[in-house]
């Protein structure tokens, strides 16, 4: 009772939060309204049980990269950057009808009833030993591949990162 | 124990813990300038109450019945708001933060914690680094060049030392297997040696993330008074100045200090004899010498703070930054590599 209170609550926030995204015109708005969207992402985590990916969301999500938006937006002459005056309007009509599919798709799903694991295996994990070891046992024999592929990826992508910022001496001889 | 006694326990709770913070918050800007004072070797405020005992009371009423302005071209929504975001999350930080062991009133056993959520370390953090917020859009928001120079360099020290005070804080979670703040503190009762014996570099670590993250000196540089003359909080007046060193000097630094004693000094136990056992001077007490301990060694840090500010020189910006990527993170990470070692020799 109490927790689907919660989750209404924070599921109704962070939807008025993601239309003040879309619709907001001043980009540091823009980017209080993400703020606002995501801390009540957290918020359904947390409803949910899954406290750990809650705090997690609120870590990587709200503080560490919704703050590289704050510091850069603030950092430009952001008078010149109101939506307003951009053209790149037709881009958001464009992608609509993608984002619709993508939402058709996720209704078929939560309809037929597929979950993550039919024979509750999760949920007998999370009660044996908590939030943080079924993330580790899951993340570390399931899904190994994937995420050993992913560190892999955001390796080559800090690599790249550190290549593009690195200022040097440009010698042309 | 009914839905409606776990209301009331909770909200005896909150009540309780923001009237200390605030309160405390109040009181400490007058030790604070009584230590800097005698550190300076002048007597300090002596004038209202004895030996300055009623200065932060003037001060409030001075704050306070000041003239409110609000520069032109400033934004009036945001420059407001800023305030609200640098408060609530330091002091939300306090939530996961134990004060002291189980104790038994009216019939219930009570945690002295607010939420004992199984995460309670990742909160921590989580929030404390949520006060950036308030910093980036105060500093925005004046729509004044000091203000937003402070506020970029706060955001650059902010973004660099929390990765830093993470790395730092997975050492005593990988001793105690736990996240839950009141878990850890458990695991190093039962183990009986305090984490800052066997995690000596973290906590070193941790204390200059500590000073980065609350603009302590050394790392004052976001609102070092000769250059920009405070920094980020340069276009606000009357109490709403007054609210961001409450916040960042004392509110931050007291649940940065919290989350250090539970960390590596134990939280609310005794003095600690390394895998024999504590001794407790105040055992007459019985668990409520608990809370006295806790309240000890947060003074103790309080003031270990106070005494590196009225002390030391600042760092340049690039200095501070180049500290924490290239010597404090590749130690806290070095500290992760010997922990991993470590960590299975405990018996617990």
């Amino acid at each position: 009772m109490l927790s689907q209170i919660a989750f209404y609550l924070f599921g109704s926030i962070s939807i008025i939060c993601g239309l003040g995204v879309v619709s907001a015109s001043n980009p540091i708005y823009v980017v209080l309204w993400l703020l606002g969207a995501l801390i009540a992402i957290s918020g359904i985590f947390f409803s949910a049980g899954a406290e750990l990916l809650g705090a997690l969301q609120l870590m990587v999500y709200v503080v560490a990269i919704a703050v590289f938006y704050i510091l850069i937006i603030t950092a430009v002459p952001w008078r010149k950057l109101h939506k307003n005056e951009q053209h790149n309007r037709l881009i958001g009509v464009a992608v609509l009808p993608f984002v619709a599919i993508l939402y058709v798709e996720a209704f078929i799903v939560a309809l037929s009833g597929v979950s993550l694991s039919k024979n509750k295996i999760i949920e007998t994990i999370t009660k044996n030993y908590g939030n943080a070891s079924t993330i580790g046992i899951k993340l570390f024999s399931t899904y190994f591949w994937a995420f050993e592929l992913m560190s892999v990826l955001l390796l080559i992508s800090m690599i790249g990162a550190i290549l593009l910022g690195r200022k040097e001496e440009k010698t042309y001889d | 124990m009914s839905i409606v006694a776990l209301g009331i326990i909770i909200a005896i709770k909150v009540v309780v813990i923001l009237a200390i913070i605030l309160g405390i918050g109040a009181y400490l800007t007058l030790v604070e300038r009584k230590v800097a004072a005698h550190i300076q070797r002048r007597p300090g405020p002596m004038v209202v109450g004895w030996h300055g005992l009623l200065q932060p009371l003037a001060d409030g009423i001075k704050l306070l019945t000041k003239e409110d302005i609000l520069p032109s071209s400033a934004n009036f929504l945001l420059y407001n708001l800023a305030i609200v975001m640098a408060l609530v999350p330091a002091s939300l930080v306090f939530a996961v933060v134990p004060f002291g062991p189980e104790i038994h009133v009216f019939g219930y056993d009570i945690k002295p914690i607010l939420t004992d959520v199984n995460i309670g370390i990742i909160m921590a953090f989580a929030f404390g680094s949520l006060a950036v917020y308030g910093v980036a859009l105060s500093g925005w928001a004046s729509n004044s060049k000091y203000a937003l120079i402070g506020a970029l360099r706060k955001a650059g020290i902010i973004i660099s030392y929390e990765v830093v005070i993470t790395f730092a804080a997975l050492g005593p979670i990988m001793l105690a297997k736990s996240l839950s703040t009141y878990d850890i503190v458990m695991a190093q009762i039962h183990q009986k040696v305090w984490y800052i014996f066997l995690q000596p570099i973290s906590f070193v670590v941790f204390v200059f993330a500590l000073l980065a993250e609350t603009g302590r000196v050394p790392f004052d540089i976001q609102e070092a008074e000769a250059e920009l003359v405070t920094g980020f909080t340069v276009e606000y007046g009357g109490m709403k100045f007054g609210l961001f060193p409450l916040v960042e000097w004392y509110v931050e630094v007291l649940s940065l200090s919290s989350i250090l004693t539970v960390l590596y000094l134990g939280g609310w136990s005794p003095i600690n004899i390394p895998f024999v056992g504590f001794v407790d001077p105040f055992f007459f007490l019985g668990p409520w010498s608990g809370f006295i301990w806790f309240i000890i060694k947060v003074t103790i840090l309080f003031l270990l703070v106070l005494w590196l500010h009225w002390t030391l020189p600042r760092y340049r910006i690039d200095q501070i930054t180049t500290i924490a990527w290239k010597v404090m993170l590749p130690l806290a990470l070095f500290n992760i590599l010997i922990t991993a070692f470590i960590a299975p020799l405990l018996r617990g």
